[in-house]
Formats: structure tokens, C-alpha cells, sequence
């Protein structure tokens, strides 16, 4: 066969979100790749900039379904340093607990989905099976299984009972049973290991040229992890370790994101066996003072920032949330040129992309070197301005 | 091979899957869902109409005699929830002062009349 | 007279057309069953593969724009029809009555028929997902068919004849090949399942990658006869596997009359089929895909030489006059 070009998305099996390769293949191997993201505007930061800190919270949980607790977290965290309030230890305890489980389910996700794009089914069907039980555990603590909605500005909304800690203590080391069993089967499944070795291979230097973060920058040797290095919360004060692998392929992500399981499982564990006494919110002002700040939160895809500007009122008068899919796509489009065609599902499953908290409406025309915004009117059906949007076009 | 294995466990084991309309998995105390509101209690203070992100909880005309802290109040407003476009944060049931508003562990209703989709 | 109308039955009713088309759909269910239990779900009722078969017939047939309509309604039914044939020439409940000498032949180049078919569509149905798993397909036939030949030409070898029927008869008097010739057995049920394009050769109709290859421009009865045709071929490579391998369906000794040993043997080719099913179902359930320059390797270095180490063992087997 000769050229073709080859339309991956914005509808395709392989992406559960919109996203457009236009991938330009020679037979099976990539030759060129056209990357057109954002066709999932929702305008949530000009939303949020309309309504009150209390009002905001469920807003900001409903920019990702998977990481919703880190969204919520990363602008309270950021509020309450802008309003120097310091929330009760308790509190910390219970925001690490949602955040570790939360970091589980989503791991466990990305494992399913991941063997899922290799047509490995039922490894798909195995690790969603045990994200059940995260989930069920997050519902317990929180009420529900997705918009967990536990923080508020200086503090939690809800405490855990001593009766819900049995209970999630109780059903912890099932789930650490299950977390060794896909050790052993990442290491032992042969057609998985076939399609993951290898594959998408950044070395440290591209990871540190492209800046990726999360598993992506962890599984090529680089030790960057926002809860080591800029800590927050009680990521100081409770025992864990990075994991780093230094394979920077596809099965090196899978082998952190694993490690990473486990290690979430014991913070859960620690955190619940060692949860202080005490008041789980302090009364917060109703308004922040005038400032600017960036809170910078690990969520399970890689290190979120939220820029948050206030003016004195209750409002926020700027928030800018920088998503870790955006800082690792640049990484894929680099590790997809040359590649097998069979390779794209795989090496782009493999950032965990979250396509719909990425999109924002910034064109930069790299030609002539300029940035503008678009106005409304351009936004309407029928003219969306995107030939030029593109990131690679 | 610790595949093969657990598959064939599997095989011999009874499915996790959950039949929906037949079987419903149990839902959690504390689980957030419908929202009633206790008419009784309630002293129209509008709070939580002012905090619900979605804005669907609108006050409407009720004048009633409430017993509130001992005290006997004169209530004119009541709120009414708009249940399809509640998103089940609980705000109101966290902002409400005379504990009137609560989300039940019932899933969200839906119905052709409008006193299915309101409470 | 009787003769004739014995064919006619055998051929249209039992165990011809009519069985097989019910066994297809069974087997399917068996296979949809065992894979989603594994998997630890419930899995279809036993009679969703017909309740998919009746919807899809009632369903719209959309034609791609610039299509040749006749060939995209004639291919699926050429599947369909050459797959069925190639059924007439397995043992069920003894021997064909219409075997001749050369049919496994014609029977392995009659299973060949549904590759090409697919590559056909996908190559006419001017869809760019379509073409390129047109193209995948007949790569992997090229890849699979040798050493599945190859596999299955072995039993022949050592049996001495080119019918199915004789090949299973054979078996009767000495052992099975499954056990004179482990690896020939192994190839050939890695060999079927790439013909049947199940995991991990479900490269031509890979769904993350190319939607659903050359199967993305099937519709309504295109699509539910195409489907039936993969089951009906799942049957015929099942059946041919037992019968050269597995001693078919017939009994080590005789038992009492003609009529119950054919039923006797159809029983025992429903069990030895559902056993093959049950390792392809299997091998399913255990694996990912894999590339298709993976399969390339593989296939060419590990499958065909040990493809062609078991033909080299028949021979030294048969000069050393191992089996008489």
C-alpha cells in the first residue's frame, strides 16, 4: 500500500474521549502525525469564575470524573493558603485517605484499559471487577461512587465513623491480594508483554525536554512527584516512596502505576489506622484576600495545577487549571513517529489521557509566534476555527 | 500461568455480575441521593437555595407556623427542588440550619409528572 | 431410491445444512458462555446468537457510497456457502457418505474462502479502516496457512489417504494423531484459531485500532450472514481438527447396530468438539492481540518449523515403520 491517511478519531474505538490523529501511515508504520485536540470546550474556568467558593467545589469536581477529588483538593488547598487557614489534622487525614483511594481506582482503570487497547479483555474485565471495591469503599466514606464531594473551604464535609474504618480495614487486604496478583501477571503475560516492551519509549532527556509528569516521567527514571517534592497535605508526615522504573516504555508505566497501587493501599492503610482525633473543619472566611497563587496537587494521571487569582470577594477572579494529560501529550506525539500503526491505542492509552479536562480554547500560531483567545461568536456550529487550532498542524 | 489459573477458577465460581432489575446492590447509610425535604421543620430561610450550584432549588409561597430552638416562626417561603437537574451534592442539606432538607438512599426518580421530579 | 433420499437428508437435514446451522449458532453461545465466565460475567442467554442472527437480517443495508453492490451482497454468502461444503466432507456420525479421495483438500482450500471474502469487502467497501484490514487478513492467511496446511496434511501422511472420513477410520484401528503427533496438534489448533480470527490473531478485525477492519462496511443481512459464516467455519475447523486428530466420531471397537453407533458417534463428535472449543475459547480468553509483524515472526520462525519438524518426524516415523 501506498500513503494513506489514516483518520484516528474524533470518533474511534480506541478513544473513549474526542481527539483527532490524523495519522499518515506507509502500509503498517506511522510516517506523520497531526494531533487536533480540544473538541470538548466546556468553559468551566469562566464558570467557576461566577460562583462562590462554596458553590464552586461540586463545579471543579465535574472538570474529570476519574480525578475529581484532586480538582476539588488542588483549588481548596489553594484558597485556603490565599485565606491562611489551616485545616485540622483530621481533615488532612480524610483528604489523603479519598486521594489515595482515588488514585486506586483510577489506576486500576487505566490497567483495565490499557490491556483493553492490546485486546487482552479479560484482564479488562478483571481489574474492573476489583475498582469495584475501591469504588464501593469511596462510596461508603463519601456517598457516592464518583463526585466524591468531601472538601470544602477549611476542612472535610464529612467525617469517617470508627465503624467505617473496620469496615475498609477489613476489605484492604483483598484488595492487596488482588494488587500482587496483576504483579505477577504483568510479568508473566506473554502477548502483553509482546505489545507493551518496549513500546513508546522516551528516554529521560525527552521526558525532561517534553515535561511529562506523573507515571509517564516516573516510568523513564525521573523522580519528580509533587507529593515528595512540594508536599502537601500529610504526604510528609506518612510513610511511602516514589516508584521509579527505568524502562520508559509502556510496560515500564504499567510496572509504576502497579507499584504505585500498593503503595497507595498501605497510605490508605496507615492513614486509617493512625486517623487523629479532633474537629474535621475550621471555620474558613467567606471571602479570600486579593492574591495570586499556584496549587499544585499529584493527581494519579501526573502533577495538576490550578492558577487561582482573587479580588477580595467570594469569588475567584481568575482560575486556570493546567490538566497533566496536557503536559504529557506532546510526549506521545513524540513517541508514536516511526512506530507500528497497532502501537497508537497503546502508546496513547498509555498517558492515561483525559481528554475533556485538557481542552481549552488558546490558539498559538507557532508561525508567526502569536497567542490569541477566540471570540464567542467563533465558537458557534459550523465555525469552530480549528484548522488553525491544532497543536502540530 | 497465574491467568490460566485464576480463569479456570473463574469458570467454576459463581459471576460477580450483579442482573440489574432482578438483584440491586445495596446502597451505603449516608448514600446521597433523592432530596426530601421535612416540610415540618423547614423556616423558608432560602439558604439553600442560595448555595445549590446547579440553582435548582427555587421558593415558593408556603406561609406556616414552625417551631424552631423553642421558639414558634412564621415561615413564608418554602423550597422546591427541581430533581432532574439536582446534581446530589448535599450543600443544602449541609448549609441548612433547622435540618430540614436531608438526601435520602433513594436513587433519583424520573417520571412524566411533575410531582415525580419535585420534592 | 433410499440411497438418494439418504444423501438429500444427510446433506440438507442431518448432519448436514439444517445441524449445522443450529450447531453454529450453539457454539457460538458455548464460546460467548465459557469466555464471559472466565472472565467472571455472566455471559448471553442461550439464545442471543439467533435472537443477533434474526435482528441483523431485519436491519437496513447501507451501501457505501461508489460500492459494487453485487459483489458486497454476493461475498458473504460465498463465505457462507463455501464454509457449509466444506462441512459435508466431516465425519459426524461416521463416515461421509460423500467422501472421496482428495476431500480434505478441498475442504482446507473451502475454509480458505471466508479470508478472501472478507479481504474482498474490505478492499471494495472504499473505507480506509476497511482496506487496511483487507489487507491484514490475507498478510496473516499467508502467514497461517502454511503451517495449518502443513499440520493438517500429516495425519494424511501417516494414514495413507486424502479423505477425512478414511483418515478417521484409520485412527480407529491404531491411536490417535493427537497423540502420534503432539506438535502437529498444537499447530493445528494455533492454526485455526488464526483462521477464525480469535485472540491473539484478531489482527485483521482489531478493534481499538482499525474499528472493525474489513467488517466495517457490513450491514443487516451482509453482516448477519458474514457472522454466520465465521460460526459455521468455527464448526467445520472444529470438526476437522477431531476427525484428523482425534479419531473423529467413531468408537475404538464396533458396537451392535448402524443406528447406534451413529448415534453413539454423533454424541462423541458434540463432546470432542466442545473440547476443542473449550482450548480455543481458551487461548481467547488469554491473550492480547499482537501485532501483525509479530505474527509475522512468530509464525514463520516457531510455527511453520515446527510445522515442518513434524513432517520430518512422520517421515523417520514411517521409514523406521513405526506405525504399520
Amino acid at each position: 500500500m501506498s500513503k494513506v491517511v489514516i483518520p484516528v478519531g474524533p470518533q474511534h474505538p480506541a478513544l473513549k474521549e474526542p481527539v483527532n490523529f490524523r495519522v499518515i501511515a506507509d502500509g503498517e508504520k506511522i510516517v506523520q502525525l497531526e494531533l487536533d485536540l480540544s473538541y470538548n470546550h466546556r468553559g468551566i474556568e469562566k464558570a467557576a469564575e461566577s460562583r462562590d467558593f462554596i458553590r464552586v467545589l461540586p463545579l471543579l469536581e465535574r472538570v474529570c470524573g476519574i480525578c475529581s477529588h484532586s480538582h476539588a483538593t488542588a483549588f481548596a488547598k489553594g484558597i485556603e493558603e490565599l485565606m491562611q487557614v489551616t485545616i485540622p489534622p483530621r481533615a488532612q487525614y480524610i483528604r489523603t485517605i479519598v486521594a489515595e483511594l482515588e488514585r486506586m481506582h483510577s489506576h486500576l482503570l487505566w490497567l483495565g484499559v490499557a490491556a483493553h487497547e492490546v485486546g487482552f479483555n479479560t484482564l479488562f474485565m478483571w481489574t474492573w471487577r476489583d475498582r469495584e471495591a475501591v469504588q464501593d469503599m469511596l462510596e461508603e466514606i463519601s456517598g457516592n461512587r464518583v463526585h466524591y464531594n468531601m472538601n470544602e473551604i477549611g476542612g472535610v464535609r464529612r467525617d469517617i465513623s470508627a465503624g467505617e474504618v473496620a469496615s475498609i480495614l477489613k476489605r484492604l487486604p483483598v484488595l492487596e491480594e488482588r494488587i500482587a496478583e496483576y504483579v505477577k501477571m504483568a510479568a508473566g503475560q506473554k502477548t502483553m508483554l509482546m505489545r507493551f516492551c518496549g513500546v513508546g519509549k522516551l528516554s529521560r532527556a525527552e521526558i525532561l525536554k517534553y515535561g511529562a509528569v506523573g507515571p509517564t516521567a516516573r516510568a523513564s527514571g525521573v523522580d519528580y512527584d509533587t507529593r515528595k517534592d512540594d508536599p502537601y497535605l500529610v504526604y510528609d508526615q506518612i510513610p511511602w516512596k516514589v516508584v521509579t522504573e527505568n524502562d520508559g516504555d509502556v510496560y515500564g508505566r504499567t510496572k509504576v502505576r502497579i507499584g504505585e497501587l500498593s503503595e497507595s493501599l498501605g497510605m490508605v492503610r496507615y492513614c486509617l489506622e493512625n486517623l487523629p482525633e479532633g474537629q474535621i473543619r475550621t471555620t474558613a472566611p467567606k471571602a479570600a484576600p486579593s492574591g495570586e497563587i499556584l496549587s499544585r496537587y499529584e493527581a494519579p494521571r501526573g502533577e495538576l495545577v490550578h492558577f487561582i487569582r482573587t479580588n477580595g470577594t467570594d469569588k475567584a477572579e481568575r482560575l486556570d487549571i493546567r490538566t497533566p494529560t496536557l503536559a504529557n501529550w506532546t510526549s506521545v506525539a513524540a513517541a508514536l513517529v516511526g512506530r507500528n500503526l497497532a502501537d497508537i491505542p497503546v502508546i496513547v492509552a498509555a498517558i492515561d489521557p483525559c481528554l475533556s479536562c485538557t481542552s481549552r480554547m488558546t490558539i498559538v500560531d507557532q508561525d508567526k509566534n502569536e497567542q490569541r483567545t477566540l471570540p464567542v461568536a467563533s465558537l458557534r456550529p459550523g465555525n469552530t476555527g480549528r484548522k488553525e487550532g491544532g497543536l502540530f498542524s | 500461568m497465574s491467568v490460566l489459573t485464576e480463569m479456570f477458577r473463574n469458570l467454576f465460581s459463581r459471576p460477580v455480575t450483579i442482573l440489574y432489575p432482578a438483584e440491586k446492590v445495596p446502597v451505603p447509610p449516608g448514600f446521597r441521593g433523592k432530596v426530601t425535604i421535612a416540610d415540618e421543620k423547614c423556616i423558608g430561610c432560602s439558604k439553600c437555595s442560595v448555595v445549590c450550584p446547579a440553582r435548582c432549588i427555587t421558593m415558593t409561597d408556603s406561609p406556616r407556623e414552625v417551631e424552631f430552638k423553642g421558639k414558634n416562626l412564621a415561615r413564608k417561603k418554602k423550597p422546591r427542588v427541581k430533581l432532574y437537574k439536582c446534581i446530589r451534592c448535599g450543600l443544602c442539606e449541609r448549609h441548612c440550619p433547622a435540618d430540614a432538607i436531608h438526601l435520602t438512599g433513594e436513587p433519583a426518580s424520573c417520571g412524566p409528572s411533575r410531582e415525580e421530579v419535585t420534592a | 431410491m433410499n440411497d438418494i433420499l439418504y444423501l438429500v437428508l444427510y446433506v440438507l437435514v442431518f448432519p448436514g445444512f439444517l445441524f449445522l446451522l443450529g450447531y453454529a449458532l450453539f457454539l457460538e453461545f458455548i464460546d460467548r458462555r465459557i469466555t464471559a465466565r472466565m472472565q467472571h460475567r455472566v455471559g448471553p442467554p442461550w439464545y442471543q446468537p439467533l435472537a443477533d442472527f434474526i435482528k441483523l437480517l431485519g436491519k437496513e443495508v447501507i451501501d457505501p457510497a461508489g460500492i459494487d453492490r453485487k459483489i458486497f451482497d454476493a461475498a458473504p454468502l460465498i463465505a457462507l456457502a463455501a464454509v457449509m461444503t466444506a462441512f459435508i466432507y466431516v465425519p459426524v456420525i461416521g463416515g461421509s457418505p460423500l467422501a472421496f479421495e482428495g476431500d480434505l483438500v478441498l475442504a482446507l482450500y473451502l475454509l480458505a474462502v471466508p479470508t478472501i471474502m472478507l479481504f474482498l469487502l474490505g478492499w471494495l467497501s472504499r473505507n480506509v479502516y476497511a482496506a487496511m484490514g483487507g489487507v491484514r487478513a490475507v498478510t496473516q492467511l499467508f502467514i497461517y496457512e502454511v503451517p495449518f496446511f502443513l499440520a493438517l496434511l500429516t495425519p494424511a501422511l501417516m494414514a495413507g489417504s486424502w479423505s477425512v472420513s478414511v483418515i478417521a477410520e484409520w485412527q480407529q484401528q491404531h491411536l490417535w494423531f493427537a497423540l502420534l503427533q503432539p506438535i502437529g496438534f498444537i499447530v493445528a489448533l494455533i492454526g485455526l484459531q488464526a483462521k477464525l480470527e480469535r485472540p491473539p490473531f484478531d489482527i485483521p478485525e482489531a478493534e481499538t485500532e482499525i474499528v472493525a477492519g474489513p467488517w466495517t462496511e457490513l450491514t443487516g443481512r451482509r453482516l448477519a450472514v458474514m457472522h454466520l459464516a465465521e460460526d459455521v467455519a468455527l464448526v467445520t475447523g472444529c470438526g476437522l481438527v477431531v476427525a484428523l486428530f482425534l479419531g473423529g466420531p467413531l468408537l475404538p471397537w464396533d458396537v451392535g447396530p448402524a443406528w447406534l453407533f451413529g448415534i453413539a458417534g454423533f454424541f462423541i463428535f458434540v463432546a470432542k468438539t466442545l473440547c476443542i472449543l473449550l482450548i480455543l475459547s481458551a487461548i481467547k480468553a488469554a491473550t492480547g492481540r499482537i501485532r501483525i509483524d509479530q505474527l509475522n515472526d512468530v509464525g514463520w520462525k516457531y510455527i511453520a518449523s515446527a510445522a515442518i519438524l513434524q513432517v520430518a518426524v512422520v517421515f523417520v516415523m514411517m521409514s523406521a515403520g513405526v506405525i504399520s
